[in-house]
């Protein structure tokens, strides 16, 4: 390690290492074309389930299905943590990549089995979905190219661990791990979970594809969703690292509790990934005692976390606010906040999208009686979208608008268009996730080419009203597609071609910078004393931030309301036993 | 695994210093969900009885 | 009570093991709350509710069950609608419905308010059972059979989609279940709500 390898960041004066950087970036740019082949799957399956367009052949809509399920849940989701855990583990705490070689070698496994996957996909040697379920059967090189990808983001997972043990040894930083650090550890530890499920699948079926061994289908069943449910909880770990990074960068958030916070990171790290019996409840295989203990993540302890991060990280932009005297009042704090800025935009959707919609549907939907009225149809994918789209894309993309100066050292492009992309995507998914899930209540299956049934013996008449649904879900699909395009167009454009962020003078505002770069939040020498004050006895008892207690208590509102009309739906339908 | 952090504080809670130590979580995250989960999971699978299909 | 403020980008320093302020622990012991009210639902719903997916769980080969479903056709088959025979077995007894690329075998003809134990399984890969236009949805699972007891509460034609995908004729592959009232008939309307 030489000097010359690292170099200062202007605006968070951190000391940033080269050859991490370089790594960060091309795990970025390949997300990035991950996520553009998904969006373009993603058209394309909407405009097919638009009944009155139903433009893909049965064939390839299956086809593209799978290909949409890879490249976005997989190859786009993991690519950008992978740069995510490389960044925390290196810029965030002064620190340098213990392996530089080893994360190359490790970039080029996951890009080669992507590839791979996504040729054999493509050429229709796969018809299997994302989730393969064993015995459907593809090419033996899809699931060779699934495993390289897999030991790939292992390997990273190991570079992540060990930057840490080095910034340790080597006293980057005093004290403990920064909250953003300790939720990429959080995401870093699940993945590892995650990785470990995957091989325990994807080589017993590797040999199984070639004749070699048996795989039970319900094992498949079991152990397939350790990975697949497991991996996108290594989404909400790193979702959440980046509410609390935006927060901090966009509005000066602060950190109300560290034991708070790092607790409800310590319970997704213990009980989250027990969620991946979410897919199992209506399965003939495992008995309800494991089922209930599964799909409640230990009595729900991953959800208490979330509603205690679904708290403190609010709680802490408007504690941020206040204590730089922003806003007055109840919801100064959000009024005043900056809504031109894409990273405060694609925050607060994200949390709020997620929270509200994505956490409610998920844990009503999971459990286990009431998923006897759920499985399998749209309210599952209504459900997943607003937790990973428009709850972890939304939030990965908010990230970037900060990642492309810090990083990239460049402007935004298109900077007009950057300010409103957050809102035409999170207007796009909102709208398509709420046609979804209603649609799913009147048990229109999902993974499903034709709904007329215009080729089964049997006629089925759907509704009405579900043809109007699912042209909306073509609807928001389409604009939240426009503005998947419109991001990727931004980040090509801004770290291929863009200008070089310049000098920055302290307050004035550039085009193609986010406020929060050009002026940072800055708070004041006295904040302490200030926190002292809002947090006095005289306060209350709705503490230094009353307007995030009462959106929470709305939160739980919409929560107990949705879950028991849900109980009161299952009561309707035959008695089952 | 790391040394203990170097604080300017001498008295660092238990809790505290089991929440820095990432190793431990990472063992615990992984025996958690392979005794629960998986284990579990599969002991319930293999231990189905056969079907009388009365 | 206070560390020094900072954000979540910057290193906590010494003891940050410190009570949270009463609003934000008088927050999570209300999540707390709610997330054993969620627990508890589902025990409850066990002992009290009427729709649990526990059932009579067992291994079995594929090929036995299907030929268990054909001795169970033979004995009660009362006619056929397209090819596919149409079967009325008596109240209380164990009925067999077997899933394969891309059908539903046989047709079941149930009574209104009578319990049948409905046997579920694949002939050869995943399938979903979903009785349209209630919305039930069983996972069908190659080599388990899934013994239901089902109590139908309303006479109907009703229709199961296939809502697991099971191939390139996934979205051809719909069955029937005819549920007869205490006078023997269906209510005309097929499939309808």
């Amino acid at each position: 390690m030489n000097a010359t390898d690292f170099r200062t960041c202007p605006v968070t004066a951190r000391r940033i290492h080269r050859p991490a950087e370089t790594l960060v970036k091309a795990n970025a740019v390949v997300a990035v074309v991950s996520l553009l082949i998904g969006a373009i799957a993603a058209v394309l399956l909407v405009l097919t389930r638009w009944q009155a367009v139903h433009l893909l052949p049965a064939e390839w809509f299956y086809r593209i299905l799978g290909v949409h399920g890879m490249s976005m849940l997989i190859f786009f989701i993991i690519f950008y943590e992978m740069a995510v855990l490389i960044f925390a583990s290196t810029a965030l705490i002064n620190a340098r990549i213990a392996a530089p070689k080893l994360g190359w070698a490790a970039f080029a496994l996951m890009l080669g089995g992507a590839t791979l996957v996504e040729v054999i996909m493509w050429a229709g040697k796969a018809d299997v979905l994302f989730t393969s379920y064993v015995p459907l059967k593809a090419d033996p090189l899809y699931y060779l190219g699934i495993i390289l990808f897999a030991v790939g983001a292992l390997l990273v997972c190991g570079i992540f661990f060990a930057n840490l043990v080095v910034a340790r040894r080597e006293q980057t930083y005093t004290g403990s791990l920064p909250l953003v650090v300790y939720g990429a550890v959080t995401a870093a530890i699940i993945a590892v979970i995650t990785l470990l499920h995957g091989a325990a699948i994807y080589i017993p079926t590797f040999l199984w594809s070639l004749g070699l061994m048996n795989v039970d289908p319900q094992v498949y069943r079991m152990i397939w969703w350790g990975l697949g449910h497991s991996s996108q909880q290594i989404n909400v770990a790193a979702m959440v690292a980046i509410w609390y990074m935006l927060g901090a960068l966009t509005i000066g958030a602060v950190v109300l509790n560290e034991k708070i916070s790092r607790s409800a990171f310590v319970l997704y790290i213990l009980f989250i990934s027990m969620a991946s019996a979410h897919h199992l409840l209506v399965d003939p295989g495992m008995g309800s005692a494991w089922k209930i203990v599964n799909t409640s993540y230990f009595m729900y302890m991953a959800v208490l976390a979330s509603m205690i991060h679904g708290f403190t990280v609010p709680a802490g932009m408007e504690l941020g606010q206040r204590l730089r005297g922003v806003g007055t009042g109840m919801f100064g704090w959000l009024r005043k906040a900056p809504w031109g800025d894409p990273g405060f935009s694609s925050l607060v959707f994200s949390v709020v999208v997620f929270g509200f919609v994505g956490g409610i549907t998920g844990v009503t939907i999971g459990t286990e009686q009431i998923n006897i009225i759920v499985h399998n149809t749209l309210r599952v994918p209504g459900h997943f979208h607003a937790t990973v789209v428009s709850g972890t894309a939304m939030a990965f993309m908010g990230a970037t608008y900060y990642l492309i100066p810090l990083v990239f050292q460049r402007k935004v492009a298109f900077w007009g268009l950057a300010k409103i992309q957050p809102y035409l995507f999170a207007g796009g998914m909102f709208i398509f996730v709420m046609s979804m899930t209603f649609a799913g209540t009147f048990g229109v299956p999902r993974r499903h080419w034709d709904i007329s049934f215009s080729q089964a013996p049997f006629d089925v008449a759907f509704n009405p009203a579900v043809d109007v649904l699912l042209a909306f879900v073509a609807l928001g699909g389409i604009i939240a597609a426009t503005g998947a395009f419109i991001f990727v167009a931004i980040a090509v454009k801004s770290v291929f071609f863009g200008e070089p962020i310049g000098t920055l003078v302290p307050g004035v505002a550039v085009v193609g910078l986010p406020q929060g770069i050009t002026n940072p939040p800055v708070h004041a020498a006295d904040v302490d004393r200030r926190n002292e004050e809002l947090h006095a006895p005289g306060q209350g008892w709705l503490g230094p931030a009353p307007g995030t207690m009462v959106l929470v208590f709305v939160f739980l509102a919409a929560f107990i309301v949705y879950f028991f009309v849900n109980w009161k739906v299952l009561s309707f339908v035959w008695k089952i036993g | 695994m790391p040394e203990p952090p170097v604080q300017d504080d001498k008295a660092i809670p238990l809790g505290q210093r089991l929440f820095d130590n990432v190793f431990l979580l990472l063992i615990a995250g992984i025996l958690v969900m392979a005794a629960i989960y998986t284990g579990w999971g599969l002991w319930e699978i293999l231990t189905l009885p056969p079907a009388t299909l009365p | 009570m206070l560390t020094e403020t900072h954000t979540g980008l910057d290193s906590p320093r010494g003891n940050w093991w410190k009570p949270a302020h009463k609003s934000e622990r008088t927050w999570v012991a209300i999540a707390f709350g709610w997330c054993i009210v969620l627990f508890a639902m589902m025990p409850l719903w066990q002992v009290k509710g009427g729709q649990n997916p526990s059932g009579i769980r067992r291994k079995v080969e594929p090929a036995a069950f299907f030929a268990r479903t054909q001795e169970f056709i033979k004995q009660y088959q009362i006619g056929d609608d397209r090819g596919m025979p149409i079967v009325a077995p008596p109240p209380g007894s164990d009925i067999y419905l077997t899933a394969m690329s891309f059908q539903w075998t046989p047709i079941l003809q149930l009574e209104q308010g009578k319990e049948y134990i409905l046997h579920l399984s694949s002939l050869d890969v995943n399938h979903g059972f979903s009785l349209y236009p209630i919305n039930v949805n069983f996972q069908v699972v190659p080599g388990y059979d899934y013994g239901l007891r089902v109590t139908p509460t309303a006479a109907g034609d009703f229709r199961i989609i296939c809502n697991e995908f099971c191939g390139i004729g996934h979205h051809t592959m719909v069955g029937r279940v005819i549920v007869v009232d205490s006078t023997g008939t269906v209510p005309s309307q097929s499939g309808g709500i």
